[in-house]
């Protein structure tokens, strides 16, 4: 007997009982509709976690440090990658970087983080971009508001990328040349009332405290510092300490949502700033009293940037440029470190989800069993029939099985249909709230084709599991009792 | 499954035998022991009584012999039909049909056997009620794994001989009884089987439809030489069809005898 002979018998059967199986399909397609909708809640929400920092551009990022202590900010960096002397690759264990009591006097001399070892980065494989994080304290000045703020420098090749690929208004730099700004939305917004996006082509002043006595204009400024600054010191102070304030002024070219966040450090990407090309902020940098540019390495951190970002031509090569970072002598982060418990604890809420959602499965698979011993005590004597007429016990057994499997397949299929209607559904009802809540409307639920493919499958499998019992039973039986069977 | 199991006696290469008009003759020399028993016996266990339905059964029947198995109703004699159909075992005693010993047979060799060496026909019809004359008809060659058009065809062909042309769409509940017995009969022939065994066949049909039908199998058994095994308790059904008669009692054949 060939399958589609089986199939069409199978078929035929399942026919002559239109109600009972679209009853028992029902209950298959509830099972798969609660499976499926769960699961696809924890896809979502693990997609909508990703996304955030996917659409940052954090993913394919990686910031680069010369420092001996732990990366600040996340005190992850210990996770066996603490501090890397020189010659010890893969860096020491957890226990050894807690512990950085070893002598000074030993300790190889840290790399310097400059422009050199920046052209090094660059010459890894897959790595797109290296640039320095340049993150300047400045003095705002717009119409009456003034208020202290932040510069970053912004290299032209995040066109379209991470925080500049959905810009709330306006253009990204034309070129590095110009003195022009994106605004992040959140300083826009407090710059003017109403439309912010006015505030293109408008001028806006930030100044910075120059150590030398030359020009205000950053682009003629010394690029290289004679001393090493005092990191962090507010304007006013280093005023007083040293010579004159330089106020640069910038057109203001758009606002971004978020603020790029350069660096990866979510300390600094929480305040606001002002994001212009990298070129100028190096300059402004190298004369700025407040500079983090190291000229000479101190015991606890090499020279040069305070930490340099490399951006990789796709997230999976970020493990292997680390690795090469690494080797260099540096410190690296990514959040592909911090997210990864993140997503592990995603798989165990998909795993717990899927499981609330299989109750409803289990159910129904109950359903096809009784459907399908119900279906054999009906047609026990039809079962002896083919029986006596040739039929063989693996082609009885073939029968019901394909039946279990038709009811699991299109209860399945109409199953992910009804989650996926249903997440719809709630889904519209939950962002109603959400925007009612002053929050952004979001994708709670995600069903990808794995999702349902898979659950189309699960489900196929637990009919067949469900459907095995009753089909050895009908494959079992006497034919000289069935026959007899009224 | 192995389709290529074939019983011996049976050549399914053979053309569709619409035979019954052709006026064929018999395919098998006679005198040539068609099945064999050999102190057969069948035991059942009810309770603490052990029944014996067959208790020490010896006779053979030759290629194209019709033999009728009379007796009155638990003188074992279905029981005999049973085994000869392959639908049951022999608790001792050996049964040898077309040459091969039905009680080493496995599960799935007996399938083979009555898929291909034997038809059976039953006095309640048993054919299934949500087919088609026409798919009764097949059924047994999908099982064959005979492709669609060649058994439909063949269904068809079966039908019309059995003067049922016209009516091969029709569900049974849509036919008469004598109707319903000759889908049954076109169904016991749709893989050409060398043997055909008829329980009662005419057990639940009028006088006049039971000679049409046993005409039918008569003529199966004339014309295209099939070897028929009838079980009926109807003595005169016997002497007019069959070529000799076996008469049971009590689990033991007690008399032989030409129709």
């Amino acid at each position: 007997m060939t399958l589609g002979d089986t199939v069409s018998l199978a078929a035929r059967n399942l026919g002559q009982a239109k109600l009972r199986t679209a009853l028992t399909m029902l209950g298959v397609s509830i099972g798969i509709a609660s499976l499926s909708g769960m699961v696809s809640l924890g896809v979502g929400l693990e997609r909508q976690f990703v996304s955030r920092f996917t659409n940052a551009g954090l993913f394919d990022a990686i910031t680069v440090t010369s420092t001996r202590a732990p990366f600040p900010g996340f005190g992850r960096s210990g996770r066996g990658r603490g501090p890397v002397p020189f010659g010890r690759r893969g860096g020491p264990t957890r226990v050894e970087s807690a512990e950085p009591a070893a002598p000074p006097a030993p300790d190889p001399p840290l790399p310097a983080l400059d422009d050199a070892a920046i052209a090094s980065f660059a010459a890894l494989p897959h790595v797109k971009d290296a640039y320095p994080n340049i993150r300047l304290p400045v003095q705002l000045t717009f119409d009456g508001l003034s208020e202290f703020g932040a510069v970053v420098g912004v290299p032209l090749s995040t066109r379209g990328q991470g925080a500049f690929q959905t810009m709330r208004f306006g253009t990204f730099f034309a070129n590095d040349t110009d003195r022009a700004c994106i605004l992040s939305y959140d300083l826009a917004t407090r710059m003017i009332e109403g439309d912010a996006s006015k505030l293109i082509g408008r001028e806006l002043t930030f100044s910075y405290v120059s150590k030398t006595q030359t020009s205000g204009d950053a682009a003629t400024v010394p690029p290289v510092p004679s001393v090493p600054s005092v990191p962090n010191v507010p304007p006013g102070v280093a005023a007083a300490v040293a010579s004159r304030r330089v106020a640069v002024t910038c057109r203001i070219l758009g606002a971004v949502e978020r603020d790029p966040a350069v660096g990866g450090a979510g300390v600094q990407a929480l305040v606001a700033g002002v994001m212009i090309p990298i070129s100028q902020a190096k300059a402004i940098d190298a004369d700025s009293m407040t500079s983090t540019t190291m000229a000479a390495a101190t015991p606890n951190r090499g020279a040069g940037y305070p930490a340099v970002t490399i951006k990789v031509e796709r997230s999976q090569f970020t493990k292997d440029v680390q690795t090469g970072v690494r080797a260099l002598g540096f410190q690296t982060f990514s959040i592909i470190d911090a997210i990864e418990d993140a997503t592990r604890a995603f798989i165990i809420l998909d795993i717990v989800l899927g499981l609330i959602g299989s109750i409803a499965l289990a159910v129904s698979s109950l359903g096809i069993m009784n459907t399908m011993v119900m279906s054999i005590l009906e047609r026990t004597r039809e079962i002896g029939v083919m029986k006596a007429i040739g039929g063989s016990d693996a082609d009885v057994r073939g029968i019901f099985l394909v039946e279990a499997s038709v009811i699991g397949v299109i209860g399945g299929a109409a199953g992910v249909f009804l989650g996926w209607a249903v997440s719809r559904v709630i889904n519209i009802g939950a962002n109603i709230y959400i925007e009612r809540q002053g929050g952004t409307a979001a994708t709670l639920f995600s069903m990808p084709w794995w999702l349902i493919l898979g659950a189309i499958g699960f489900s196929l499998l637990v009919s067949l599991a469900a459907g095995s019992y009753p089909a050895r039973r009908a494959a079992r039986l006497d034919p000289i009792q069935a026959l007899r069977h009224d | 499954m192995s389709e290529e199991e074939v019983c011996p006696g049976e050549d399914r290469s053979l053309p569709v035998r619409s035979s019954i008009d052709e006026g064929v003759t018999s395919a098998y020399p006679l005198r040539v022991p068609h099945l064999e028993a050999r102190d057969l016996t069948r035991h059942y266990r009810m309770g603490e009584v052990t029944v014996r339905a067959l208790d020490g059964v010896s006779f053979s029947v030759e290629r194209g012999e019709f033999v009728a198995l009379l007796g009155t109703s638990g003188s074992g004699k279905s029981t005999l039909l049973n085994l000869l159909a392959g639908l049951d075992r022999p608790t001792s005693g050996s049964l040898r049909v077309s040459d091969q010993d039905l009680a080493s047979l496995s599960s799935q060799q007996m399938s083979l056997y009555r898929r291909n060496a034997v038809g059976i026909i039953f006095q309640s019809f048993n054919l299934i009620s949500t087919m088609s004359a026409t798919d009764n008809v097949a059924l047994s060659m999908m099982f064959a794994g005979v492709a669609r058009r060649d058994r439909e065809r063949k269904a068809a062909d079966l039908l019309a001989a059995m003067g049922l042309a016209g009516r091969r769409h029709h569900r049974p509940r849509e036919l008469s009884g004598g109707e319903q017995q000759r889908v049954a009969i076109a169904r016991a022939l749709a893989n050409d089987p060398p043997l055909v065994l008829a329980d009662e066949p005419t057990g639940n049909l009028d006088s006049r439809t039971s000679r049409e039908i046993m005409t039918l199998i008569k003529t199966l058994n004339a014309r295209d030489g099939k070897t028929v095994v009838l079980v009926t308790h109807d003595t005169n059904l016997a002497s007019t069809y069959a070529d000799r008669q076996l008469t049971m009692l009590d689990g033991t054949i007690v008399e032989q005898a030409p129709a």
